[in-house]
């Protein structure tokens, strides 16, 4: 059958030994930056690119693409070990990562995700090779509409995030859609709430932010605990998951990969919501949810699978319109139009082993990666015994090292210290970041794709619920459904403390 | 009325002051437009007002409901890490690599428990050393490594 | 071949002493970066002190380029000044802290990229005429996508607004790879993107092509007419960027640069390259002609954006 012959193609282009090396220093590198807070893979791409010029197509696109989904394993393992997302997709990996990390569990945590990255990466690469043609397709037919009602729907899921007072968590996600559209409005060109600074008109970056909230309020907040207790219990106590962790993870694995691989697709935001979504649907089909946040293993195994499966997906839109799903795409589309190869739909036809070699080799790399991240994890974990007061200041110089490399510009440091003291404040108010990252995100997006979908509708509002866009209506019919679900439970809790209260 | 709930006191305050900030500034610079053809202060207005009512229940709702009260404010690693890192930014120009490392690493040590000046050092050398090498040398980022007065 | 001959004033005896840094006013991997990047080495080479590209992205550029503005004028910083930075932001953004003409020095234009205007392939519209008798039926019925409030996408359909008397409605993106996403959907109806990133999708027949904005055809896509040829006489509109430096750096400076610059891009290797951005030689060689083009780009660009209204205050 066809495939088989063009997996052969692919097997063999893939394993030719130039491209197994350009494949590990694609990986290693990937690996290497991912766990570097503040690089990704971006920057480190756009560096690399002079020197692709002189590779052949097919080992620089390899080298690239393992640099890209090599972060993704790199940037669960700052999550998991010091709360710093390193990029959009770990955030979600600090919840329950990190707690876990604080347990002495950090080692389960790392295997997991690299396990889960692994399986996710291999089915994920499967589905490129069978059905990207018509994947592809399916992600022309989301509009603005489309992308609104998904957002809509990402929003309530945040909501989900958090496990302390309802109210608090969307209270955070307003003040995190607010704080994202700071920066140029798309629809109408004008500046807002950027006070004349010009480092603020392309908006606060997603990375400051981040590493900010997360990394620098962390940080000072322990510094604060009086006494000398170590920040991670030195009594670790496994460095591999036992079997009820494989038990309890397995399922969400599955769930991630399959709701990754569907969202990676959606170009422009949609692997984002993967790993949210994926830490939503965990905790809202296990039997304990109040487990999560505290360090619940399926809140790393879901989220940590979809990632990948959503970082291998988004090479679709790339692969066979030409079209871009996010930054790093736009970069291969530019490595590749250097080399005189323009993406887009003939590309398939015209260079089966450019095409077919990437894919195979997508699973040469994730196999180098899980081989590679299992060893190193009880390299981690020791890194984690040394004591906090030279982890600190070392980790605070790689975040700030990271965040000043982004436009070498000072500005964005002192965002970061100032994200940090707002950070702090939220915690001892009990105001939870991560409801609030999410809306940082989805904010601009969304109001961005409701302005476009009412100009071209010409104002008509039905737009969103009319028959002949059933994606974008079914999302916000699904919207309503969870908003009603999440809602229920903190009603009658609020109600119950309320007798309580005169009772 | 006694606050019965600190943390959702300040809280409540702290949204409504976002809220309303955003709600005020989009009205007075920025244009509205209609339901339809939405300016750019229509959704900072109505997310900001959205902000500012919620902040307005968390609000009362501290009067209502126990809560605990808010942990102490440690102001000394507070300030420390946030100038630290400042310092670092705004230091990397003029003082290159070697400098804001510096900077960094011995106004956070201060913000900590303890500070012993040999060992801070000893962890500066290794921070510097390792940033030169993975970015200056290695990612071939375009930092400055010492300070201007001495040249490049 | 070569350009003009460098002046007789001596280069400073110690130029360059250190390495150069090439600021790019734009995050990496964009095509102003990419061809930084491919430059640098043979600038490199040819002066024997490193050439560093570093990002100051932001503010459409301008971060960048008032870095630049107001560095120190001894020829060690030089930017990759574009029409974005020293065209059409001057008019756009009421108080630029630079100015484009006398704040720098014009060394050498490097790329010039035609659009190319594209139609989803459902349009009943083949040719510029018919897309303008379609237009003139249905007036603010047709959206025509850009990457950015204030890009030459965007002011390249409000010239055609204006020159051919239309009504289309303005549909801004945030890059134009989401544009052409929602233009091969059929969501959006006319595009003007420029030609290396549009060329794939018109070879294979996804979108049609119905000009380019250039007056003299393109030697990639030779069969499509001009705008010029179709009707609207005298429409020229280029992407554009090259390398600028402060304004007081020296002439010498200037000149050999431009000589480096210039034999740089004539070279095999670059040469191909360019053409894979859909850039021809540029037709400006010299730093005096530089100058005059980025005024005269200046002053059209003025217009245009006071004519279409746009602005970001």
């Amino acid at each position: 059958m066809e495939i088989f012959h063009n997996l052969y193609i692919g097997f063999v282009v893939a394993v030719h030994p130039v491209n197994v090396m350009y494949c590990f220093i694609g990986v290693i590198l990937g690996t290497l930056i991912g766990v570097l807070p503040g690089i990704g893979p971006v920057a480190t791409i756009a560096m690399l690119l002079p020197i692709t010029f002189n590779l052949n197509p097919v080992a620089a696109l390899i080298m690239l693409a393992g640099i890209y989904y090599g972060a993704q394993y790199g940037g669960s393992t700052t999550a998991i070990l010091v709360n710093i997302p390193g990029e959009s997709s770990s955030v979600v990996t600090c919840l329950d990562g990190y707690q876990m990390a604080r347990q002495g569990r950090a080692g389960p945590a790392l295997a997991i995700a690299a396990l889960g990255s692994f399986f996710a990466g291999c089915v994920a690469t499967l589905i490129i090779a069978v059905a990207a043609p018509p994947l592809a397709e399916v992600a022309l037919k989301f509009g603005p509409a489309e992308y609104f009602s998904l957002m809509v729907f990402g929003l309530v899921a945040a909501t989900v995030l958090a496990h302390g007072s309802l109210i608090k968590a969307i209270a955070m996600v307003l003040l995190g859609l607010l704080l994202g559209l700071v920066g140029t409005d798309v629809n109408s060109g004008v500046l807002r709430f950027t006070f004349g600074v010009p480092e603020l008109s392309d908006g606060i970056g997603f990375v400051i932010v981040a590493m900010g909230m997360f990394g620098t309020a962390e940080i000072i907040a322990n510094l604060e605990l009086k006494d000398q207790r170590e920040i991670f219990t030195s009594k670790v106590t496994h460095l591999y998951p036992t079997k009820q962790d494989l038990k309890d993870s397995w399922a969400a694995v599955l769930r991630g990969t399959a709701l990754g691989s569907m969202l990676g697709i959606l170009p422009g935001g949609g692997a984002l919501l993967a790993s949210f979504g994926a830490y939503t649907l965990e905790k809202k089909v296990s039997k304990h949810p109040e487990r999560f946040g505290k360090g619940a293993i399926e809140g790393v195994a879901g989220p940590e699978s979809a990632n990948n499966a959503g970082a291998q997906t988004s090479f679709i839109p790339m692969l066979t319109l030409g079209i871009p799903s996010n930054a790093v795409m736009a970069l291969m589309i530019g490595a590749l139009m250097i080399q005189g190869i323009a993406p887009g739909p003939q590309v398939m036809n015209e260079k089966p082993e450019l095409f077919w070699g990437l894919i195979a080799s997508m699973w040469v790399g994730n196999l180098m990666l899980v081989v590679l991240n299992l060893p190193l994890i009880g390299m981690w974990v020791k890194l984690l015994t040394v004591p906090y007061r030279y982890l600190y200041p070392s980790i605070l110089v790689f975040m700030a090292i990271g965040v000043f490399s982004l436009s070498n510009n000072a500005f964005d440091v002192l965002i970061m210290a100032v994200f940090g003291v707002l950070g702090y404040i939220c915690v001892k108010l009990e105001c939870e970041p991560a409801p609030m990252i999410l809306g940082f995100i989805l904010g601009p997006l969304m109001e961005e794709n409701l302005r476009r979908a009412m100009l071209l509708s010409r104002g008509d509002p039905f737009v969103f619920v009319s028959p002949n866009k059933p994606i974008s209506l079914a999302f916000l019919v699904a919207s309503a459904i969870l908003l009603v679900i999440v809602a229920m439970p903190a009603i009658r809790k609020k109600r119950e403390e309320v007798f309580v209260e005169e009772g | 009325m006694k606050v019965k709930s600190p943390k959702d006191f300040w809280a409540g305050l702290m949204f409504m002051g976002f809220g309303l900030f955003f709600t005020v500034w989009a009205v007075i610079y920025y244009q509205m437009g209609t339901a339809v053809r939405m300016g750019p202060a229509y959704f900072p207005t109505v997310l900001g007002g959205m902000l500012a009512v919620l902040g307005l229940i968390v609000f009362f709702g501290s009067f209502a409901v126990e809560g605990p009260p808010v942990p102490e404010f440690s102001y000394r690693p507070l300030i420390l890490i946030s100038l630290g890192c400042v310092l670092y930014g705004y230091l990397m120009k003029p003082l290159g690599l070697v400098g804001a490392t510096a900077a960094l690493v011995y106004v956070s040590a201060l913000g900590g428990h303890e500070f012993k000046w040999k060992e801070v050092t000893v962890l500066y050398l290794i921070l510097v050393f390792f940033s030169w090498a993975v970015f200056v040398k290695g990612l071939t980022l375009p930092f400055p490594v010492w300070p201007e007065f001495m040249g490049y | 071949m070569l350009a003009l001959c460098a002046s007789t004033v001596a280069l400073p005896q110690d130029w360059p002493s250190r390495p150069v840094h090439l600021v790019v006013p734009y995050a990496p991997g964009g095509p102003v970066d990419l061809s930084a990047r491919l430059i640098a080495p043979k600038l490199q080479q040819a002066l024997g002190q490193p050439v560093v590209v570093e990002n100051k992205p932001g503010a459409g550029g301008n971060i960048g380029a008032d870095f630049v503005a107001k560095s120190s004028p001894d020829g060690h910083t030089l930017v990759m000044g574009a029409i974005a930075t020293h065209a059409i932001n001057p008019a756009l953004y009421p108080k630029l802290a630079y100015d484009p003409v006398r704040d720098f020095r014009h060394i050498a234009l490097l790329v010039q990229v035609p659009n190319v205007l594209v139609v989803n392939n459902e349009l009943p519209a083949r040719s510029v005429a018919e897309l303008v008798a379609l237009a003139k039926r249905q007036p603010g019925k047709l959206d025509f996508a850009s990457g950015s409030t204030g890009s030459t996408g965007h002011l390249a359909g409000e010239l055609f607004k204006q020159m051919t008397g239309t009504e289309l409605v303005h549909v801004p993106y945030k890059g134009s790879a989401p544009a052409v996403a929602d233009l091969l959907a059929g969501r959006v109806h006319l595009m003007f993107d420029n030609l290396a990133s549009a060329a794939p999708n018109i070879q294979a027949g996804k979108l049609r092509a119905l000009a380019v904005t250039t007056v003299r055809r393109s030697s990639f896509l030779p069969e499509l007419p001009t705008l010029d040829e179709s009707g609207l006489k005298g429409f020229e509109m280029t992407t554009w960027w090259g390398l600028m430096a402060p304004a007081k750096t020296p002439q010498p400076v200037v000149d050999r640069i431009s000589q480096e610059a210039l034999r740089a891009i004539e070279s095999p290797d670059l040469r191909e390259r360019w053409r894979a951005m859909g850039s021809e030689l540029p037709g400006v060689r010299t730093p005096a002609e530089f100058t005059a083009f980025v005024e005269r780009e200046r002053k059209l660009y003025a217009e245009l954006v006071k004519r279409s209204g746009a602005t970001v205050d």
